[in-house]
């Protein structure tokens, strides 16, 4: 009995301590965000900070043209959203339910796709959409991530799992195949659809890279650059600054965590089970 | 009736299309110019066939790119998947406070790497550092994280081990969870010990997902930029430079073109080798129900 | 309401005939059942009137129309499948009315054919729920109702029944009876359960292996059978099918033409000793198996002549395993090499006889 209840403190405390270590850093970044540069630098370091310092947030704010930064940040990362809902369905749709010459190639295709990742084409994509005229502009951020293959691939597993029944039954009370789309298999796929929205939309808000390499102007900045500018515009690095900064970044996502944990969990784990 | 045999084709057209713009035809478009010399702005285009493969090879600088590419993805895969494996069997149970756990630690997956950066810097500041300040607590000197070319490579696995764990611990309950349960009723009907139970059922069982899991994890790790560009650019003297990094500035910075191309090509075919050891992995050996 | 003909009908899958140029008239207004066993193409020759499944050859016609080149939904048809495929995201109300919507009638009129329909079917108190919280028999009168509330010219039922437990099969079964006289309109129904057949339709057509083996009204196909398939795959249990070289010295005057002698287990008695009625075959054998139903017992024979089966209607069980059966001639029929009955043939003979030894 007593063997029993030490076991269960042990593992509490473990649990606790796990937890400590990933959720520390983030109450380490909150507090520093409110306190004054000097008392960044006491020694030892203090986890409350003396003052609610709210002024470090607009400074931060307004070392930069945040608000355009953050405009775009939502620009790109709504538009690539918007824009994969109308490339992934249909393609989805096509590649689950119709036979077609080539399907397997194209789907081979989409596949490879997948196994590509940006940080290897960046090159070659930057000097076509310099060809383009299209760098330094939000496009460059958008169009290639206007389609997802992993969206493609996510969506496809679910309109299979639709019986074929169901759209002979459909067809039979002369549904569009349109129709069959929209009232049928969206609805059904509806869950999909939202794991996959947040997977892409957290994926998006937080890239850093992409945007880093395709612009160089603020006005097509976004808001990972930004902050990373923050740095740059101070002599050394104030600390508190720096991390209200990335309080504006990071807390969007943080509040859409705290209020849809299970799905957003799920729209990552999916990448990983398949 | 054209327009039925034309539709899946008008389907999946946009998707095709993208696909085809921005991820395979860059690819062989990077081929074309690693056998160029170009710098991007003057309009030729030397050929120079293997030639910028061989002065790659010959850098001194691209030899430590690898050498840091592979121990970073090594160390950073190992003890990723090692840890998260420990931690699915601990933390795969029911209930709000494991559920509450598993947010915990899952967190920074979703975070921005650049905030993350940006903390972990903060955190190993070597002066001012939270990190330094503990390990001061319990007796330690402080620890120069990122200012000493021994250490701070060994700091950037660090920090993607961290990122990583709860990611990687959530797909391994995800896939402890599909393990039917009647094997382990039988298993222990055998009078199986527990290490026999793990080593037998658990990890052939959860063999696929490993896989998975070590191929994803190394490609992601030969990717690594967003950490170094802010944490350490690189440096100090070259000790975290990596492979795309190292093409970043070699295209952006020096605008060698044809040479950082060339440089994409070796990674290209680093990925592309995981990849398919990965699938014949997959197909021989890993464990099918 | 429509009848329907299929002239020269083949369907091909790969290299495969799953339907070998079928010519069947559906009569307008019947309830017409499709039987045979699994892979019989019977499911394909309803799917390719109703349009799913084209043919390789030949033509479909629903009343005075040549279809084949009309898509399903303007053959105006109505399907209830085997697993109900209701629309698991829209509610009972929103299924039915899929139909009508797409077919555009005003929303006046769809209001007041559901009204009726749901009234119909019962499911007035279930409109504003979604399939899933159905029983299995509500979603059976969803997909009826569906069906129904398009008013179509002919009902495909594609075993609607066979995911129903036996006691709600049978209510149902009842229920699509009485739908079929109230609306008069052709029924086309797939089944694999002759019992379900026998019992529902008022035109069987009986499919094996993409053929054509006999279309005719229950009784009839009971009653005079065309062949050892048809005589065989109707009725429970099955008929007898014994050599007629077997039993050839107890009937000399059958000619040689006859291969095979069928006999229901139903026409057959049992007796335990070898005396003869006039006009009986009688064949000695060992009880091998009872099966005591009840109302009637099986049991199965081994005789010289093969493994028979005797349905009979005694209360008392036949105790000995050592019997006798015996067959009326007029109950006995005749099928050549190929299985194709011989209805000429007589037994020609009236002196009893009786097959020495076991």
């Amino acid at each position: 009995m007593d063997k029993k209840i030490v076991l269960k403190g042990i593992n509490l405390i473990g649990l606790i301590i796990l937890v400590c270590i990933f959720a520390m850093p983030f109450v380490w970044m909150m507090s520093t965000s409110f306190k004054t540069l000097g008392e960044t630098m006491l020694f030892p370091p203090t986890w409350i900070p003396e003052q609610l310092n709210w002024e470090n947030f607009s400074k931060a704010w307004n070392s930069g043209p945040f608000l355009t930064y953050f405009l775009n940040s939502v620009i790109v990362s709504i538009g690539i959203l918007l824009l994969q809902m109308c490339t992934i369905i249909p393609a989805a749709y096509a590649f689950a339910r119709f036979k077609f010459k080539g399907d397997r190639f194209f789907f081979g295709l989409t596949m490879i796709t997948l196994m590509i990742p940006a940080q290897l084409i960046f090159l070659p994509v930057y000097l076509q959409m310099s060809a383009w005229g299209l760098l330094d502009t939000l496009w460059a951020l958008i169009l290639p991530f206007s389609s997802s293959a992993f969206g493609i691939f996510l969506l496809r597993q679910s309109f299979k799992q639709v019986p074929e029944e169901l759209l002979e039954a459909a067809r039979l009370d002369d549904a569009t195949e349109w129709k069959i789309i929209m009232k049928i298999m969206i609805p059904i796929a509806k869950p999909v659809l939202i794991t996959f929205a947040l997977f892409s939309f957290i994926t998006h808000w937080n890239d850093y890279f992409w945007p880093l390499v395709m612009t160089t102007s603020d006005a097509a900045r976004t808001l990972p650059i930004g902050i990373t500018k923050i740095r740059q515009v101070e002599g050394g690095i104030a600390w508190n600054i720096l991390m209200a900064g990335n309080m504006i970044l990071v807390l969007p996502i943080l509040i859409a965590f705290f209020f849809a944990q299970r799905q957003i969990i799920r729209a990552f784990v999916y990448t990983g089970v398949k | 009736m054209p327009w039925i045999k034309l539709r899946p084709y008008a389907m999946i057209a946009p998707s095709v299309i993208i696909f085809c713009l921005f991820f395979i035809y860059p690819i062989f478009y990077m081929i074309y110019l690693s056998v160029f010399d170009w710098n991007f702005v003057s309009l030729t285009k030397d050929f120079v066939g293997f030639g910028n493969f061989s002065s790659l090879m010959d850098e001194r600088e691209f030899i430590e790119v690898m050498r840091n590419s592979a121990v970073y993805t090594f160390l950073t895969v190992f003890f990723t998947l090692s840890i998260s494996l420990l931690l699915a069997l601990w933390l795969n149970k029911q209930g709000a406070v494991y559920s509450f756990v598993q947010g915990a630690i899952f967190s920074p997956h979703i975070i921005s790497l650049v905030s993350i950066s940006m903390l972990w810097l903060w955190l190993m500041d070597a002066d001012y550092g939270l990190l330094n300040w503990f390990l001061g607590l319990v007796g330690i000197p402080s620890v120069t994280w990122l200012t000493h070319p021994d250490k701070a490579l060994f700091s950037l696995i660090l920090v993607a081990v961290w990122k990583g764990i709860g990611f990687n611990t959530l797909v391994f309950i995800a896939g402890l969870q599909s393990i039917p349960k009647d094997m382990y009723e039988a298993a222990q009907l055998d009078e199986a010990n527990w290490f026999r139970i793990f080593y037998k059922i658990t990890l052939p069982m959860l063999s696929p997902t490993l896989f998975f899991l070590a191929v994803i994890s190394m490609i992601g790790s030969f990717q690594v930029f967003d950490t170094i560009a802010i944490m350490t650019q690189g440096g100090p003297i070259n000790s975290t430079n990596t492979f795309v990094y190292y093409i970043y500035e070699n295209g952006f910075r020096f605008f060698k073109i044809g040479y950082a191309s060339a440089a994409g090509v070796v990674l290209l075919i680093v990925i592309s080798l995981l990849t398919i050891v990965y699938f014949r992995l997959l197909a021989r050996r890993v464990h099918y129900r | 309401m429509a009848q329907i003909v299929l002239q020269n009908v083949t369907k091909t899958f790969k290299d495969e005939e799953v339907v070998n140029n079928l010519n069947v008239t559906i009569k307008d207004g019947s309830f017409t059942v499709l039987v045979g066993p699994s892979g019989c193409g019977k499911s394909t020759t309803l799917r390719m009137i109703a349009g799913l499944e084209p043919q390789t050859s030949g033509d479909i016609w629903i009343g005075e129309k040549c279809v084949n080149d009309v898509p399903p939904g303007k053959r105006n048809i109505a399907m209830v499948f085997q697993n109900y495929a209701l629309y698991p995201t829209m509610t009972v109300r929103e299924n039915i009315e899929f139909g009508l919507v797409n077919k555009k009638v005003p929303k006046e009129e769809r209001k007041k054919l559901i009204s009726e329909i749901s009234e119909i079917v019962g499911l007035t108190p279930y409109l504003n729920k979604k399939p899933q919280y159905l029983s299995g028999g509500q979603r059976q009168r969803v997909a009826l109702a569906r069906a129904m509330v398009k008013k179509p010219q002919v009902f495909i039922l594609d075993e609607p029944l066979s995911n129903l437990d036996a006691k709600l099969r049978n209510q149902m079964r009842t229920e699509l009876i009485q739908l079929h006289k109230r609306l008069g309109t052709t029924f086309v129904y797939v089944t694999h359960d002759q019992v379900e057949a026998m019992s529902m339709g008022d035109e069987i057509i009986i499919l094996n292996k993409g053929v054509v083996k006999q279309v005719d009204s229950p009784m009839d196909i009971y009653h005079d059978p065309n062949n050892t398939f048809t005589a065989e795959f109707i009725g429970t249990p099955a008929m007898n099918i014994i050599k007629y070289e077997d039993v050839r010295g107890l009937l000399p005057n059958v000619g040689d033409q006859a291969s095979f002698i069928g006999f229901r287990p139903e026409h057959t008695s049992i007796q335990s000793n070898a005396l003869t009625h006039d006009d009986c075959l009688v064949i000695p054998g060992e009880i091998v198996t009872r099966e005591t139903l009840g109302a009637e017992v099986i049991y199965r024979i081994k005789s010289k002549v093969g493994d028979c089966q005797v349905k009979t209607f005694l209360s008392t069980v036949e105790r000995d395993s050592n019997v006798f059966i015996s067959i009326p001639y007029d109950d006995l029929y005749f099928f050549d090499r190929n299985g194709e009955r011989l209805r000429d043939v007589a037994v020609g003979r009236k002196t009893p006889f009786v097959l020495e030894g076991v």
